[in-house]
């Protein structure tokens, strides 16, 4: 016993190893074999009796490529995540850059006022924005009230609700990156700029856009990453019409229980965030992601 | 230049009222007496006391705080292991390490839920709370990794030596200079796998078996079969209300940390 605490004391890959092996293990098992086999389902060597079987092949996922529905899913999630980033970088942007430049006195109290909403759950932030879409609700009797509209507006099960309702859950990760960035940013550029002759439009385009684009860039991964793979917003406040990749992956797993389609489906999903990820991790080099 | 300020105050004042609005507007309409969710004609509790009755909505409460503290010390002992290799040695394949670590981070939970899911049922395991618990930590232990090893980062070792020096073994060390130098650390994450367990709702939907709910997975069926109602408006005021106690709680912990 004696020998053996000796051992380990003066044994730094020892002590490594020691300290590593119970988290990695756990990961190992829990984490990365689950889609171990989600990628054995979707080279078709798991069959129908779940027996592994040494006869891989490509057709579950010629199957998925040569599907247009999937790709047309596919190319919609693209563009609701693609629209959400927008918005939150447009609204987000003159919300970071006044907090950062034109709060003098109670920043920190701005700060804390944007976060509070988003100390609520996800779930429950989804579920306060339903009760505002909803047909029935008092901004749109309001509106009806005051002359403003003739019918309630109809926006709950449509395109819109979807792209709005991840804007209000996920503009946070804009803005925070943003405003940690706008804050690093040296304000005395700005003063040479002025200085050097440059108006107010010109130095915004020409020096604090180009300096804050390391924030926009983490804002966009932060957001795109979970908007992409959003699986419950649409849920709730879509239509079928408006299903992303996330809900069809599900239907297939749990509705059409084709688990080869689906693992197939997951893979290829999973390959695009991460070669996404890897792609920004070059060219921003590793920080970018440590916010 | 006047005006771009006021427009920007302005736009910035809106943007508040576009994040308030709607958790304000439910919290209200969950007083209101009518099941009316445009018209606000009494107040009344009555709501409040329909969720407060029921039994599924305590037990539910139930056992999201167990599963949230046992996920948190199991991911705590797992991540704080993690850390300290990462910070205190330099090995061979750290980078590999380090992007194992963050990949549960990065990947889309409904994909990681599913494949969970499958595996747990390829593997025959029963679903119930324990396959919960084992998902929520699968994914935690990355968040309390990240979390530790930035708060570790200024780390001083000497104070260890020291203690050795003066006698104490491996074990009073640790008990007694490490951990408690490392409690503000091992504070602000076990108060975010605690929440990240208390919030989940994916993870929870697909690993559960019959009959175990947590309180997102009770609101999330409400939501999804009725969509809005004053008593999932009550429902969800009274699990917001929380929510709110430990981000107080998480916020009171980073300002006595510092950043």
């Amino acid at each position: 016993m004696d020998t053996l605490l000796k051992y380990i004391r003066r044994n730094v890959k020892v002590k490594v190893t020691l300290l590593l092996a119970p988290p990695l293990i756990f990961l190992a098992i829990w984490f990365y074999a689950p889609f171990m086999i989600v990628g054995l389902y979707s080279f078709d060597m798991i069959n129908i009796y779940r027996e592994i079987t040494f006869t891989p092949s490509l057709t579950h996922y010629s199957k998925v490529l040569s599907w247009t529905g999937a790709a047309g899913i596919f190319l919609r999630s693209l563009y609701f995540a693609g629209v959400t980033v927008a918005l939150c970088l447009l609204i987000g942007y003159p919300v970071a850059y006044y907090i950062s430049f034109k709060v003098k006195k109670y920043k920190d109290l701005f700060i804390i006022l944007f976060i509070i909403p988003f100390w609520v759950s996800f779930l429950l932030r989804t579920y306060a924005m339903m009760s505002i879409l909803d047909e029935r609700s008092i901004f749109n009797t309001i509106l009806v009230s005051i002359g403003l509209i003739n019918s309630p507006i109809k926006i709950m099960y449509t395109d819109a609700a979807v792209i709005l309702v991840m804007v209000y859950d996920y503009l946070v990760m804009m803005v925070l990156p943003l405003y940690a960035n706008l804050e690093k940013l040296d304000k005395s550029l700005l003063e040479a700029a002025s200085t050097l002759g440059a108006d107010p439009v010109k130095t915004f385009l020409k020096v604090t856009l180009p300096l804050s684009m390391p924030g926009i860039m983490a804002g966009f991964l932060l957001v795109f990453i979970p908007s992409v793979g959003e699986f419950v917003i649409p849920e709730l406040v879509g239509g079928p019409n408006n299903y992303m990749v996330g809900n069809i992956i599900y239907e297939i797993f749990m509705g059409a229980r084709h688990w080869w389609t689906g693992s197939a489906l997951s893979m290829l999903f999973i390959a695009f965030i991460l070669s996404l990820v890897i792609v920004y991790v070059r060219r921003v080099g590793e920080r970018g992601l440590a916010i | 230049m006047k005006i771009m300020s006021s427009f920007l105050k302005i736009f910035t004042i809106m943007v508040f009222l576009f994040l308030y609005s709607p958790i304000i507007v439910m919290i209200i309409f969950s007083f209101n007496e009518s099941k009316s969710l445009g018209v606000f004609t009494n107040f009344s509790l009555k709501w409040y006391e329909k969720v407060v009755t029921n039994p599924e909505v305590w037990r539910a409460l139930y056992n999201s705080f167990w599963v949230g503290a046992v996920v948190t010390f199991v991911s705590i002992v797992l991540g704080l292991m993690m850390a300290m290799a990462v910070t205190r040695y330099s090995f061979s394949g750290k980078s590999i390490l380090e992007s194992l670590i963050l990949i549960p981070i990065i990947i889309p939970e409904i994909a990681e839920a599913l494949s969970l899911m499958i595996m747990y049922i390829f593997l025959n395991i029963p679903l119930g709370p324990v396959t919960v618990i084992i998902g929520h930590i699968a994914f935690s232990i990355s968040y309390v990794t990240v979390v530790m090893r930035a708060r570790m980062a200024g780390y001083d070792k000497s104070i260890e030596e020291a203690a050795r020096t003066l006698g104490a073994n491996e074990l009073q060390t640790f008990f007694r200079i490490t951990l408690p130098t490392l409690y503000p650390a091992i504070l602000a994450a076990g108060l975010l796998a605690f929440t990240l367990s208390f919030d989940d709702l994916i993870k929870t939907l697909f690993t559960t078996g019959p009959g175990f709910k947590t309180l997102p997975l009770v609101i999330w069926s409400s939501a999804a079969r009725g969509g809005v109602s004053p008593e999932l408006n009550s429902l969800s005021s009274f699990a917001l209300s929380i929510s709110f106690i430990f981000a107080l709680f998480r916020l009171r912990t980073e300002r006595s940390v510092g950043r």
